[in-house]
């Protein structure tokens, strides 16, 4: 019961990490935006490499934000049903509806793999003017699926507990979970 | 399976899915994959992650995390508090008049952005706090900014209309003329709304009481704080216009502007940046992961033979011309509650305008409604993605509930808007006509 | 008897003319002459798969047909480089043409295409032509000019001597309509019709950028190899015949289109002046040898175009 605890714990707190750092990816992306408007109005000189620079970094930025959101309840729902359940019957739909969640990432993440193994494979690059290697843009979309699953693992877990009683996991306060932001 | 049995179920479960409370991007993504299984095969799955990769690389979206971060820094260091302080002193006795002051702010912003989600995020960060602060019932609130956030499609630029026109052969210049006047039709009906209905009701949308409306000393050293907002829409309209920077860039002046603003105020410091890009990271993050769902939701739909389904749906149809509009109308609305703008297009484009060109229609008029007909789908419950975009940046004790009985006022008018536009076509067509 | 349905994914959106012309035509003639055995079910671009991902769609054999430009198959095709046309080389669609059948260009390309399970039929070989919106009258002029380009020919123009830099499609027409970028090229006449270009640059930029096969038709292996042995024939010799009419019928119908905005938008031929024509030509053939670097095939295929080149007096 211990582990199942540190698990839960270590898995938010690694995507609550990785987003904390990602997320400062917007200002990389503002910075080389505006390099380019420099280079090619002051100077009429445009690179070859900022938009598509910016456009990796988005790519990276957009997919790895799916873990971190989930972690702090930020993928947006419908809550009239919830809004009327005990906690409880809350924990059991969710249970219930958790199987389309782990459906969606389960394909993701074997195509995803896929996908990324065969970029990897050549060593894909973009073959624009620039030709930066693509492949670690791809390997974002894995990887990130695979952070959002274990999230969606720990809600599971979560919803178990509350479902069935079981002590690993005691359900936080609403409002301390809405003040982490 | 025949496509009408398909869609009732794909829909349904969608819908089934949803009012369990699963979050909309998990709900579209998963129903597209038990559906392709179904009926395409395990295989076409690679699909689903084909299609994330290409919205990863949609070099329009990159405005999205930009303009959100520009709406974060202005609230957080004070700047959109400021302004709505001051546009709270000179409305003074005006019911409404803060609901109307965040009308025209979204038909600025509207002119800044192409896109409607950053638009709906972004004012919800920078007005919601600012009119419920102040007393205004958060329907109200709520309502104007479902509805103002979503003119960034039709008020030039609009990368809707762009790909309106590549799909259908007319001139992008005409359909971003078209659009003008239709947007500010649409923004004098909402504000004849609001001034009406808090006429009626002042407890939703009060003025400001007499001893705090300040002298007018006071009001003009308030008037400063509109500087600061008013230069950043310099440099964003600015640079659009002034071919300085595409509407993408202009997101990155955007930030610039607000960085500007924050140190004049004095507030250019790392927590505050680094908050900001953190809540920026969150909301962007949310409204990606549903556009990635629903590209390949829509991709899974037009694979099952959406497109057919449309046109039988046409051949079906009394009423002669102005029925066959009607229900394009009809069929792009409810489609716009669950797709893509991109998927819409494909799917519904090019079964509809060889037909309204044969009735004679005008396909720049046909544009402009199909345009507002998809910007009323995206307020619509229980689908319309600007709501859920809504939800993102609401307190938490705004639920759902709230914001889909916010929006139906508001949809109302806008439906008056579109049946004017449909009776008097000249209010599309009289600014292209001119101009080219 | 057992009919096949095929998903076909376009790159060509559904108002470009290659649309109707290429892709329904490819459709009525297989079910025509199928007897209807073969039913083809189009999709507009990205509609499916976007482009750059229709080639490995059919290559794993999810789909049983697509449309692409050899540039979105780089990664995979060392002969994309070539086929999707090296800058300044052939001067006229007939020589093009000749060296995709006549020297065997197709042959090697299918044969590269075939390692991936993928039956390659190159639609037609037509020109890249630019839009500038003010006139290119000397080399001075060209230096000045910033325009909306990608891949092989972004890497060309900035090297000889222009701003190229790469925008999407979609912010295409603003940038130029606000002077963002003073020139761009889609397709040729016809394809910067259909973006609206015209309205916003007045001046059809000739010679070509290069002239090469950059619309083709690609087959899943797997999907030819389950049809019977007569409607296999029926789709590789449509496909064969294809290329013929098409690049005839695209030459014309890009003249219709040039004279059509030469008299209804006020658009002016730019022919670009010798001394300009010169220097481009010597930047390009500067950068040909890189393409021939890939694989060995390339260099195959580099080696046959440049001998081909030399015997019209080219080179
Ligand atoms: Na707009
Ligand atoms: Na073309």
């Amino acid at each position: 019961m211990k582990a199942l605890t540190a698990f839960m714990n270590g898995i938010t707190r690694l995507n609550d990490f990785i987003g904390r750092w990602i997320a400062l990816l917007v200002f990389a992306m503002f910075a080389f935006l505006l390099l380019e408007v420099g280079f090619r109005y002051l100077l009429n000189s445009p690179t070859v490499w900022t938009n598509e620079l910016t456009q990796m970094l988005f790519g990276i930025y957009a997919v790895m934000s799916g873990g971190y959101i989930m972690a702090h309840r930020g993928h947006v729902n419908v809550d009239l049903l919830h809004a009327k359940l005990p906690p409880r019957g809350r924990a059991v739909v969710d249970i219930l509806s958790s199987s389309v969640f782990f459906i969606f990432m389960l394909a993701l993440l074997y195509f995803g793999y896929d996908m990324a193994q065969e970029s990897i494979s050549s060593w894909e690059t973009s073959f624009s003017a620039w030709n930066p290697p693509i492949w670690p843009v791809k390997l974002a979309i894995p990887v990130a699926t695979a952070l959002l699953t274990l999230q969606g693992i720990v809600k599971l877990l979560q919803d178990i507990a509350i479902a069935c009683n079981l002590s690993y996991y005691k359900p936080q306060d609403e409002a301390s979970e809405g003040e982490m932001l | 399976m025949s496509i009408e049995i398909l869609t009732l179920l794909f829909f349904g479960s969608l819908l089934f899915f949803l009012l369990l409370g699963l979050p909309l991007a998990f709900v579209l993504g998963g129903v597209s994959v038990v559906f392709l299984y179904f009926t395409w095969g395990f295989d076409s799955f690679y699909m689903v992650s084909s299609q994330i990769w290409g919205t990863m690389g949609s070099f329009t979206l990159v405005a999205i995390p930009l303009f959100v971060f520009m709406a974060m820094i202005l609230e957080r260091t004070g700047v959109a508090r400021d302004l709505y302080r001051m546009m709270h002193l000179w409305c003074g006795g005006l019911k409404g008049g803060l609901a109307l002051g965040t009308l025209g702010i979204c038909a600025v912003f509207a002119a800044m952005v192409g896109i409607s989600g950053a638009a709906v995020v972004a004012m919800g960060t920078i007005a919601l706090p600012s009119m419920l602060e102040r007393g205004y019932d958060k329907n109200m609130a709520l309502g104007v900014i479902n509805t103002g956030g979503g003119w960034g499609i039709l008020i030039p630029p609009s990368i809707l209309m762009i790909l309106y026109a590549l799909i259908t052969g007319v001139s992008v210049g005409k359909m971003f003329a078209a659009g003008i006047l239709p947007g500010i039709l649409l923004m004098v009906l909402t504000a004849i709304y609001i001034l009406v209905r808090s006429h009626l009701q002042p407890e939703l949308a009060p003025a400001l009481p007499k001893e705090e409306r300040g002298t007018w000393p006071e009001k003009f050293r308030a008037l400063r704080a509109v500087l600061l907002p008013i230069g950043v829409v310099v440099m964003v309209l600015g640079s659009i216009i002034g071919g300085i920077t595409t509407p993408t860039e202009a997101a990155a002046m955007g930030v610039l502007g607000a960085l500007l603003s924050a140190a004049v105020y004095r507030q250019l410091k790392w927590e505050i940046l680094r908050e900001a890009s953190v809540r920026t990271f969150k909301l962007t993050g949310m409204i990606m992961w549903i556009l990635f769902a629903a590209h390949a939701f829509s991709a899974a739909y037009q694979s099952m033979g959406a497109q057919a389904l449309i046109e039988n749906l046409i051949q079906m149809i009394p009423g002669g011309p102005w029925g066959i509009i009607i229900a394009m109308m009809l069929i792009t609305f409810l489609l716009a509650m669950v797709l893509d703008p991109v998927g819409i297009m494909l799917i519904t484009l090019p079964v509809f305008i060889p037909i309204v060109e044969s009735l004679g229609f005008d396909p720049i008029w046909f544009g402009i409604l199909f345009v507002i007909n998809m910007e009323i789908g995206y307020m619509t419950p229980p689908f319309g993605f600007n709501l859920f975009y809504l939800k993102g940046v609401v307190p938490p004790d705004i639920t759902m509930r709230d914001i889909y009985r916010s929006i139906i006022p508001f949809v109302v008018v806008e439906i008056v808007g579109l049946a004017l536009i449909m009776a008097f076509p000249e209010i599309a067509t009289y600014l292209p006509d001119l101009f080219f | 008897e057992e009919t096949f349905t095929w998903k076909v994914q376009s790159h060509w959106p559904g108002a470009s003319s290659s649309y109707t012309d290429s892709l329904e035509r490819i459709k009525r003639l297989l079910e025509e002459r199928s007897d209807g055995r073969l039913q083809l079910q189009l999709y507009e671009s990205g509609a499916l798969f976007k482009p750059k991902d229709t080639f490995n769609a059919v290559s794993r054999g999810i789909l049983e047909m697509g449309t692409i430009s050899p540039s979105y198959a780089q990664d995979k095709m060392t002969l994309a480089g070539i086929a999707s046309g090296l800058p300044f080389a052939f001067r006229n669609v007939w020589e093009a043409a000749y060296f995709h059948q006549g020297l065997g260009f197709e042959q090697m390309l299918q044969d590269e295409a075939a390692q991936f399970g993928v039956y390659w039929a190159t639609d037609k070989v037509f020109p890249t032509e630019m839009v500038v919106s003010r006139p290119i009258n000397s080399w001075e002029d060209f230096e000045s000019l910033k325009i909306r380009s990608s891949g092989v020919l972004q890497k060309f123009l900035t090297e000889a001597g222009a701003a190229a830099s790469y925008l999407p499609g979609g912010e295409l027409y603003s940038a130029l309509d606000s002077g963002i970028v003073d020139g761009a090229h889609w397709g040729a006449a016809q394809g910067a019709a259909s973006m609206g270009l015209y309205e916003v640059a007045k001046y059809h930029v000739q010679p070509a950028l290069n002239i090469a096969g950059t619309d083709v038709i690609i087959v899943s292996q797997k999907a030819l190899d389950e049809l019977p042995q007569d409607l296999q024939d029926i789709v590789k010799q449509t496909l064969d015949e294809q290329f013929w009419f098409r690049t005839n019928e695209y030459q014309y119908k890009e003249r219709v289109a040039l004279a059509n905005v030469i008299a209804n938008d006020g658009v002016q031929v730019n022919v670009l002046p010798d001394e300009v024509q010169a220097r481009l030509v010597q930047t390009a053939q500067s950068m040909w040898d890189a393409e021939g670097e890939r694989s060995e095939r390339a260099q195959q295929a580099l080696d046959l175009l440049k001998g081909y080149l030399a015997e019209l007096g080219y080179l």
